[in-house]
């Protein structure tokens, strides 16, 4: 379970869009600013490349033009002088040392003589990174631009000038273009992510207040959004809250009509129920009178006298246990108790009448032992309300069963019947959470609403075992309330 | 340039014709040319300027200051007649010392006299010419005598020739370049002027820090302001002699002086460069 919340939350289809839409524009910024400092580190890299091409270029064309007389007459004094004042002209290079070969390779003379002494052959490792034909390489991993320029004189080559230049400036302006775009770049994301965040957070204020409307709507209790709320909204969100308004006000109304109709399916209930008491009461009545009236004649007689005593007591008690049995389920209890075995027993006798209006056959099966910590009236109306809606579906001499148990302290009551079978759209209303909170609808009645709500009131849950055309089990499964339990224990 | 030339002549003329009294309106005197050698510290832009500023005031006359890269062309110049009057080395004097006759001698320290050195780099722990054997060595001026007749006429002693005894001789055509040419390890040794040098370690510090004296020659006949023996007596060298031996009694005179870092110019006799003229003749013996 804690793995598919994980799960959910790396998911970014998920994630809600005050993060979403500051996120893709923060991504999208950074994106941009990656683009937009390529492209600008590219453009500056090849004008410093162009830059010092020219630089270079200006350089050696100004040495050699200045170097070539004393070049061809081997003047170490006029190349070294040559050199040396080449260095405050062309500062900007920032040459490190030059060296003036002669055609043999030997060095004429260096712009730093105790490294490069005249007279000596230049070493192969100082000229290893110069590239005949090349008149200037960067390495930008040493810093350093390799210059190098023949000195040509009436067709034949006299000498060489190389020179090393530090770039590390240049690249150092690089760096600092990089690290000001970047850091500039970051600045205008995180401003742009928070402008976003803040923007869509504004845009998205009517969506959660229309959230907080539904998700109270679908606990039980729908409620409009006022006008003054209303009234501050964007044209759509007004019109949308205008239709939700209208909406909850229909289904505000229907649940004030439901109920009043269950009011009166009670009242109608009451009725049935006093026609069939009435009933029950009338079918010994008869035999009562007519002891009585055995009495009167025959009251002498001791058998005669003994037969209708003891049918008037049969008599009576039957209706003793009737009268007993709606006061149980009538009686207004302030104050909940637990359910007993006789809470569910004598709701046999209140099915009775029903069934034996449609010549059904009760098999009744009650196994709870002791008292449960579970409210008695709620389950009682609940199981009576299954047992009254199994009669009506079940056929004429068909079967309801009834079978209650306690399993690891949570009641169990299964109540089968003998109908058709239950629709769809039924079970999947019974067996699904909340749904109480509203009637079926019109075609079925109201019994199994009373059944669903019930069962919402006190967390239980129903399931629909077995349904098709030989009948229906729906199973009626109430778990004692932990708090209880705990108290209990 | 040329503007400004014109400018300075006018200038010039004015005073002159001013301080004699000529009528305005005369034909303004012939220029007078005065060659310089590399002797002079010539990179200072306001010596010449103030030099030839103060001569052309002192002279009455537009003075011309000629200058070339080597000492030989100013010897040229100025045996071609093309020149009054040049500051040229004692070696050049001594050379064509029948033709030249001397115009006045610097004064330096008190005396017409200086003396050449062996330069090396600092810390080279060189004491004699010995120790600078298969150097580079820069030279002056194949016709300086600070600059090249000592050193040379050092090593006749021995029977060498510079370049036997030296790997390298270049010669910088200046004697400030000499002491550059050491002190960035160009050349390992020079020969150099001892007053350019001493004048140095007090304009250029940073320049001759870098360097140590290896040897000091002997006192010799300072570079000398010269003239053709012919033209002695003509205006313009009279008043370049009046020019030059007043300098120390005039203001801007002085203030020359003070940039050049001498006491004056003097009549001396022609026999101080006799020294330098006894070198050349041995370095001739040995045929260098």
């Amino acid at each position: 379970m804690t793995h598919a919340i994980a799960a959910g939350r790396l998911n970014p289809a998920t994630w809600p869009l005050s993060v979403k839409v500051p996120l893709l524009v923060a991504v999208l910024m950074f994106a941009v600013s990656a683009v937009i400092t390529n492209r600008v580190l590219a453009r500056l890299q090849d004008n410093q490349e162009q830059h010092l091409q020219q630089l270079a270029s200006a350089y050696l064309d100004g040495l050699s033009a200045s170097l070539i007389p004393s070049v061809f007459r081997e003047d170490v004094w006029e190349v070294f002088d040559a050199l040396d004042r080449s260095r405050e002209r062309y500062k900007g290079l920032n040459v490190r040392w030059t060296i003036v070969t002669n055609a043999e390779g030997k060095i004429l003379a260096a712009s730093d003589p105790t490294k490069f002494p005249s007279d000596t052959l230049a070493e192969e490792t100082t000229l290893e990174h110069f590239v005949e034909g090349k008149e200037a390489i960067l390495d930008e991993a040493k810093a350093t631009a390799f210059l190098v320029r023949s000195l040509p004189y009436q067709g034949r080559e006299i000498g060489k000038i190389y020179a090393e230049a530090d770039i590390g400036l240049l690249l150092q302006e690089r760096s600092d273009v990089f690290r000001t775009l970047s850091l500039t770049n970051l600045l205008l994301t995180v401003l742009l992510a928070i402008v976003g965040y803040l923007a869509v957070l504004r845009m998205i204020r009517p969506v959660r207040i229309m959230s907080l409307h539904l998700d109270q709507a679908s606990q039980g209790k729908i409620e409009l959004i006022p006008d003054s709320i209303v009234m501050r909204q964007s044209s759509e969100f007004r019109r949308l809250f205008g239709r939700y308004n209208v909406l909850s006000q229909a289904v505000n109304e229907r649940e004030f009509l439901a109920s009043q109709l269950a009011e009166e399916e009670k009242v109608a209930s009451l009725g049935r129920l006093a026609s069939g008491m009435a009933h029950e009461i009338n079918n010994p009545l008869g035999g009562m009178f007519n002891a009585l009236d055995a009495l009167k004649k025959h009251g002498t007689r001791e058998q005669v006298r003994g037969t209708s005593i003891r049918l008037l007591e049969h008599g009576l008690t039957g209706i003793r246990d009737l009268v007993r049995s709606t006061l149980a389920s009538y009686r207004a209890d302030p104050r909940p108790r637990d359910l007993t075995f006789a809470d569910l027993d004598d709701l046999r006798l209140l099915v009775k009448p029903e069934a034996k209006n449609k010549k059904l056959r009760l098999e009744w099966k009650n196994e709870i032992e002791k008292a449960v910590h579970l409210p008695a009236v709620p389950v009682r109306d609940a199981v009576l309300n299954l047992l009254l809606n199994a009669c009506t579906s079940s056929k004429e001499e068909g079967k309801v069963k009834f079978h209650a148990r306690v399993e690891s302290g949570i009641l169990i009551a299964d109540v089968s019947d003998q109908g058709n079978g239950l629709p769809a759209h039924i079970q999947e209303y019974l067996e699904r959470d909340g749904a109480g909170s509203v009637p079926l609808d019109k075609r079925s009645g109201l019994g199994l609403w009373i059944v669903k709500r019930l069962c919402d009131e006190m967390n239980g849950k129903l399931t629909v075992v077995m349904s098709g055309a030989s009948g229906t089990t729906i199973r009626l499964t109430v778990r004692p309330k932990t708090v209880e339990l705990v108290h209990a224990a | 340039m040329q503007s400004r030339r014109q400018f300075l002549a006018l200038g010039a003329s004015c005073v002159w014709s001013f301080n004699t009294g000529d009528a305005v309106g005369a034909v303004p005197a012939a220029p007078i040319n005065f060659g310089l050698t590399p002797v002079l510290l010539t990179n200072d832009l306001e010596l010449l300027t103030k030099l030839k500023a103060y001569l052309s005031r002192k002279t009455g006359r537009e003075v011309q200051l000629v200058q070339r890269r080597t000492y030989e062309e100013i010897t040229g110049l100025l045996l071609t007649g093309q020149l009054d009057g040049a500051w040229i080395c004692g070696y050049p004097f001594a050379q064509f010392r029948e033709q030249l006759s001397l115009i006045a001698v610097p004064v330096w320290r008190g005396k017409p006299l200086y003396q050449s050195y062996l330069i090396a780099p600092k810390g080279r722990a060189a004491t004699s010419i010995d120790d600078l054997r298969g150097d580079i060595h820069a030279f002056s001026d194949p016709n300086s005598n600070s600059g090249y007749l000592v050193t040379a006429s050092l090593l006749a002693e021995k029977k060498l020739r510079p370049d036997q005894f030296f790997r390298q001789v270049i010669f910088t055509y200046g004697h400030r370049n000499v002491v550059r040419a050491v002190a960035s390890g160009l050349a390992q040794s020079g020969s150099v002027d001892g007053y350019v040098w001493e004048v140095m370690t007090t304009i250029e510090p940073e320049l001759t820090n870098k360097t140590e004296i290896v040897r000091v020659s002997e006192l010799l006949g300072f570079p000398p302001v010269a003239c053709l023996k012919s033209r002695r007596e003509s205006e313009g060298v009279r008043l370049l002699h009046r020019a030059l031996v007043e300098m120390a009694k005039d203001d801007e005179g002085r203030h020359v002086l003070n940039l050049l870092k001498l006491d004056g110019f003097a009549d001396e006799p022609e026999s101080v460069f006799d020294t330098i003229t006894a070198k050349m003749m041995l370095i001739r013996s040995l045929g260098s």
